[in-house]
């Protein structure tokens, strides 16, 4: 436990330096830091990861906090060694992407620094403080810290408004948590995270239900579930890149944590929550993805694909409670196990996609899809780690992403052998959904690639990317790749990595669950699909001998005779979703407005078309609305002047004190 | 390691029988039904254009479309005989080393800037995205009735069922045929034998590859055609057939298949482009119809 600290000291080191530290030197020192602070932490976690046991340190505070008992079990390790791994390549990238705001003295860089390493400091203290209250404290510095650096830009109008969106969004959320875990903590007297067990255990079902839902929200608005996913679309594209690939890739699966946590407390999860967990997550995926393909938007996209994969996490999360409320331990494993490679994989190339999308972002200033295009030929190194990432995002095989796929494919075929009739109904449609939810994530991640990186320029921004892709910044995206790939070729080892955590998660004989018959599967597909490497390898080597002495002529791309074709001709993002999209019609609703060409020789023309997300104009907004209405109820008493204020407080005070002489 | 070698073999034969029927009921004599082979090797002979605005992509795709479908071989079992690679949940890889391939393909049209490809791209994504979910409650009800293990497995548990095997495996493989149009891009979904341009889907997406190139994609799409062939033979043949005769039936199913694309080709004109999504969502209907049959069926039983 003691490195582990030390890994914290570290890193909080680092945050504090980057404030006094000259502005070429701040990135440099603070990786360093993290760097240091990382391997510590790697020192504790890795054997608690891979072993097992649990590892604890108690501190003693003033009251009303008490007692703070640090436990770092298996799940905590894993959440703590995820985080800290991908915090440390995104300083390092940071401190690339950052360099261009040296001379630009509104942004302040030091504190950014400073904000990044507090940020991560708490995202490594929430899976370790198993206590109600200083978790608390720390998941609100957590909301604090993101807040102000997605704040970075402030001098723009909408990043102002994004960012307040996201800290009302984050409080809504830390209420609802206020409320489960105060609840918890009257009911145990304990604000220990230990005593709650037995609380939710009792048979008062109904306020244990209640309870469960409130914790569930709170976690569930962090993570991203539709439809509590507003904030994210919005966040996003304000943040600068590398806060962006932080938050996607890493503090979203806080909330993740938060509900596997959550369900830690339950002794025997019911089939209700189980079905809920697993529908919900179902519409996450499909609608993320979906609409993921409307956005034109290279961020904001991103941002719908991470609810697309929270919704997969979610479905395996969904999937391991139904396998433990049906006692079948094999599914349970199978769907825990999917879920956390899912969180790790998901961490590790949305990370390499917005590096990316901030690389392309830096160079040609601009995150419409519709300007971009031919980049690879301008940014090879940037081309090729996003073509990996996108390849695994859709869960391909080669690369990391199908593994946890697979895992979940199976936790639900191998439901299908219980021949439980509603279950098995449910497996069915699970595995086409999330067949669809990958066919569709193709789609998306195609039109992403092909947009941005393919064909020729669609304007001169992309023409003329200015400069060299900077090495701080490509390494890390080298390093990602590379775990991209590693992790698809050789998932054995993988799986290694979840086995001890599923233990914390009431499957006690998860490893060797893991350890049987999936692991040859794994061993089955590793060697499968090097042959596929070397297939392709040998094929494209006698495609080449073919090819050899034989002439290449190049030649414009076919046109169909037309003597003036302009890259403004090539298909665009819009024109390569229409055509799913106009199946989708109803979930989208795509508002167009159209100036059409007139005349025989028209001049001007436009076409305009914006989606809107049905959630966020249906559902949401006429709760605010309603809100807002009962709130204007009490608008009489806001009278704006000091001492009526001071009046309340004093009334408010009398009054509690009269109710506490009264019931004492 | 049969099925690819059938794959390698006889996928151009396939073709060519295809071609023969549709000359035949057209009234013509028609090319020779070894025409596909040498066609391929004409290709395979000749050099290619490659257009300035490409990238690496637009080599590299046609190797990996073809790889594909010849890692897709190593999956598919030839009746009792089990696949190279097997092991419980080899669909789930057989449909997703399909999508790998597909998804370089969409690259690789989308790498030229033409505006031809890019339509030909969006509508092959769109039908395929549709494809997806039939393929996955086909061969997840069939693991339910057979149990989670291999597809060797699967099929030969399959044909111990009783009474309504013969109804799920009919429709079976009437999924699979149309699967065999969509993925095959046959009629009445795509036509292959058209000239223009805004019509195509898969013609058009390859419409700047040349030489060697455009043979591993012609070669690739007859194997994927062929493949889903066997995957119908499979599911047709019941075990205890052994050599000989089980390649006489395997190579026989084929054969039916392929005159059968033929007739239909020959009786039927393409649909309109607004009517093959609905064309394709008949597939995952006719699952879900399998799905409701299957479990009112073990309903009863229990």
């Amino acid at each position: 436990m003691n490195n582990f600290l030390l890994g914290i000291l570290c890193i909080s080191l680092g945050g504090l330096s980057s404030l006094l530290s000259p502005p070429r030197q701040k990135g440099k020192i603070v990786s360093f830091f993290t760097g240091i602070g990382m391997l510590f932490i790697l020192l504790t976690t890795v054997p608690v990861l891979l072993v097992g046991g649990t590892l604890t340190g108690s501190f003693y505070f003033k009251p009303p906090i008490g007692a703070v008992t640090l436990i770092l079990d298996p799940l905590a390790a894993f959440f703590v060694a995820l985080t800290a791994v991908m915090s440390f390549w995104g300083i390092v990238y940071a401190s690339g992407y950052l360099r261009h705001y040296h001379e630009r003295e509104i942004y302040p860089l030091g504190s950014h620094y400073f904000l990044m390493c507090l940020l991560i400091v708490a995202m490594l203290l929430v899976p370790v403080v198993q206590n109600a209250l200083a978790f608390l404290v720390i998941w609100e510095i957590m909301s604090l810290a993101s807040f102000f650096l997605v704040l970075f830009e402030h001098d723009k109008s909408e990043v102002m408004e994004a960012s307040l969106n996201y800290l009302v969004a984050m409080h809504v959320g830390v209420a609802f948590l206020l409320l489960g875990f105060i609840s918890l903590a009257v009911k145990s007297q304990s604000f220990d995270f230990a005593s709650f067990p037995i609380i939710i255990r009792g048979r008062d079902s109904f306020s244990g239900g209640w309870i469960l839902a409130s914790l569930l929200v709170g976690f569930g608005l962090k993570a991203g579930f539709v439809p509590l996913h507003t904030w994210l679309p919005k966040a996003h594209p304000a943040a600068p890149s590398p806060i962006s690939a932080l938050m996607s890739g890493v503090m979203i699966k806080t909330g993740i944590y938060g509900i596997l946590r959550t369900l830690t407390f339950i002794d025997h999860p019911t089939l209700t929550l189980g079905y809920t967990i697993l529908g919900l997550s179902l519409v996450s995926g499909l609608m993320g993805i979906i609409y993921a393909v409307a956005q034109n938007d290279l961020k904001r996209l991103l941002a719908y694909s991470s609810i697309e994969n929270i919704g997969i996490i979610g479905i395996g999360i969904g999937l391991g409670v139904l396998g433990q409320a049906y006692h079948i331990p094999a599914v349970a494993a199978f769907g825990f196990a999917g879920a956390l490679l899912h969180v790790l994989n998901h961490s590790i190339f949305k990370g390499l996609l917005f590096y990316g999308a901030g690389l392309v972002y830096q160079k040609t200033h601009t995150r419409d899809m519709e300007m971009l295009g031919g980049l690879i030929k301008k940014m090879p190194a940037t081309a090729f780690c996003f073509l990996v990432a996108s390849l695994a995002i859709c869960g391909l095989p080669l690369f990391n992403g199908f593994i946890s796929e697979f895992l979940i494919y199976s936790g639900f075929l191998n439901g299908l052998n219980w021949k439980l009739p509603f279950f098995s109904v449910a497996c069915v449609l699970s595995t086409a959904a999330l067949a669809l939810i990958g066919a569709v994530a193709l789609l998306c991640f195609t039109k992403v690639y092909s947009i941005v990186f393919l064909g020729s320029p669609r304007s001169e921004l992309a023409k003329t990317p200015s400069g060299v892709e900077p090495k701080s910044m490509t390494i890390p995206m080298m390093i990602l790749t590379g775990a991209c790939l590693g992790l698809g070729i050789f998932p054995q080892e993988l799986i290694l990595l979840v086995g001890q955590p599923l233990r914390s998660l009431n499957v006690p004989d998860g490893p060797s669950l893991l350890g049987g018959n999936i692991f040859v599967t794994l061993n089955q597909i590793s060697s499968g699909l090097l042959l596929f490497i070397a297939v392709t390898g040998i094929i494209y080597f006698l495609r080449r001998q073919l090819l050899k002495n034989r002439t290449v002529p190049a030649f414009r791309t076919w046109d169909c005779g037309y003597p003036v074709p302009t890259p403004r001709m090539q298909y665009s993002a819009a024109s390569y979703s229409a055509s799913f999209l106009s199946l989708a019609e109803f979930l989208i609703q795509r508002q167009t407005q159209k100036d059409p060409p007139e005349g025989l020789f028209p001049q001007k023309a436009q076409y305009r078309s914006h989606s809107k997300d049905i959630f966020e104009a249906y559902v949401l907004h006429p709760l605010l609305v309603a809100f807002k209405k009962f709130m204007d109820l009490f608008a009489g008493i806001q009278s704006g002047s000091i001492q009526q204020y001071i009046l309340y407080g004093l009334v408010f005070l009398t009054g509690i004190l009269l109710w506490i002489a009264t019931v004492k | 390691m049969l099925t690819i070698l059938v794959l390698l073999t006889v996928s151009p034969l396939f073709i060519g029988i295809i071609n023969r029927v549709k000359s035949v009921c057209a009234g013509r004599q028609g090319p020779g039904l070894l025409q596909p082979y040498f066609d391929y090797l004409r290709l395979f002979r000749k050099s290619q254009v490659v257009s300035p605005a490409t990238s690496f992509i637009f080599q590299l795709a046609p190797t990996i479309s073809w790889t594909t479908v010849f890692f897709a071989g190593l999956l598919i079992p030839f009746g009792p005989r089990p696949a190279v690679i097997s092991f419980p949940g080899d669909f789930i890889l057989l449909a997703y080393v399909l999508a790998f391939g597909r998804f370089f393909a969409l690259l690789s049209a989308m790498d030229t800037g033409s505006s031809f490809e890019g339509m030909g791209a969006s509508r092959e994504v769109t039908f395929a995205t549709l494809v997806e979910p039939a393929f996955f409650i086909l061969f997840s009800t069939i693991t339910f009735l057979s149990g989670f293990r291999s597809l060797s497995d699967v099929f030969a548990a399959l044909h111990q069922n009783d009474s309504w095997t013969l109804i799920v495996i009919s429709l079976s493989v009437l999924i699979l045929f149309l699967m065999m149009l969509v993925e095959g891009s046959r009629l009445p979904i795509d036509d292959p034998n058209t000239h223009l341009e805004l019509t195509m889907i898969h013609e058009v997406m390859v419409l700047d590859n040349s030489g060697p190139d455009l043979g591993l994609i012609l070669y690739g799409t007859a194997m994927k055609l062929a493949a889903i062939g066997l995957l119908i033979a499979n599911l047709l043949v019941p075990p205890g057939f052994d050599m000989p005769f089980l390649m006489v039936l395997f190579l026989g199913i084929l054969f039916v298949l392929a005159v059968a694309i033929g007739i239909l080709e020959s009786s039927m004109a393409r649909l309109r482009m607004v009517h093959v999504p609905q064309f394709v969502l008949v597939m995952t209907s006719i699952g879900l119809l399998i799905l409701s049959f299957v479990f009112f069926s073990i309903g009863g039983h229990r």
